[in-house]
């Protein structure tokens, strides 16, 4: 986090005066709450039906590249 | 790459896609049909990927073009008919936690769409500053100063721009609510 921090920080001194720069603490706290609220919902179990739409989709393919001839009747 | 490889790669991006759709919309509902939209999207266009590129910056890019165009007022109607998401879905962290997210997913969804996706995709997806601005098609400084924006933002929303409210024991709490829904407002 440290680089993106330095990477915000103002090249040099003008922007300070139209951009409040927060202390770095705050900034902190921000980003650990941004982090939080994201991996609780990555963390969460991935409904089966993404799983199984995926499947009928490879299966899908398969069948096309396989037995497309079979289809035509 | 194969159809099995592809298929693999995007099962691995799902959760990922779940935690930036419903940080778009506003409610796990939506996300859930807007990942769906992606993933279908995905598999018809596989043949436009570069292996190699970065699948996780291709598919943020598919499932933030669909919700810009499909699912944004959808999301709006959800947002005023039901709340948000932030009161609404279960938290799978620790107890303690649970207050202080709630109160962050609030504030999170009271910032302006273009200032809420770039601070996600940035503080917490694992982007780089340089995926982010391609995915958005503007220039890395817009980027930066959105990304500021939103944090000041944040502060002043959750009431943490003074260091004193920072602290371990936030034992003036109520007081920094208050304070808080003023600054929001009704």
């Amino acid at each position: 986090m440290s680089d993106v921090d330095s990477g915000m920080a103002a090249p040099e001194g003008g922007d300070h005066d139209h951009e409040v720069m927060l202390d770095p603490r705050v900034q902190e706290s921000i980003g650990r709450s941004l982090k939080a609220h994201y991996d609780d919902i990555v963390s969460a179990p991935v409904p089966d039906k993404f799983l199984v739409l995926l499947a009928q989709l490879e299966a899908t393919e398969h069948r096309a590249a396989g037995v497309s001839t079979d289809e035509r009747n | 790459m194969s159809a099995t490889e592809f298929k693999d790669g995007l099962i691995k991006e799902i959760p990922n896609l779940r935690a930036f759709a419903a940080s778009l919309s506003g409610s796990m509902q939506l996300a859930d049909d807007l990942v769906q939209d992606t993933l279908l999207k995905a598999w018809g266009n596989s043949d436009k990927f570069e292996p190699g590129t970065s699948l996780r910056a291709w598919l943020f890019t598919i499932l933030r073009n669909t919700y810009y165009s499909l699912y944004r007022k959808r999301g709006r109607e959800v947002q005023d008919s039901e709340g948000t998401y932030a009161e609404r879905m279960a938290t799978h962290g620790n107890q303690e936690s649970h207050l202080d997210l709630a109160d962050f997913r609030k504030a999170l969804a009271k910032l302006p769409e273009e200032q809420r996706e770039v601070l996600i995709m940035v503080g917490a997806t694992g982007l780089s500053y340089e995926e982010t601005a391609e995915i958005c098609g503007v220039a890395i400084g817009t980027i930066k100063s959105r990304v500021n924006r939103a944090r000041t933002k944040l502060a002043e929303l959750l009431s943490i721009g003074s260091l004193d409210d920072l602290g371990p024991d936030r034992q003036s709490a109520a007081a920094i609510q208050r304070v808080g829904s003023e600054i929001v407002g009704p």
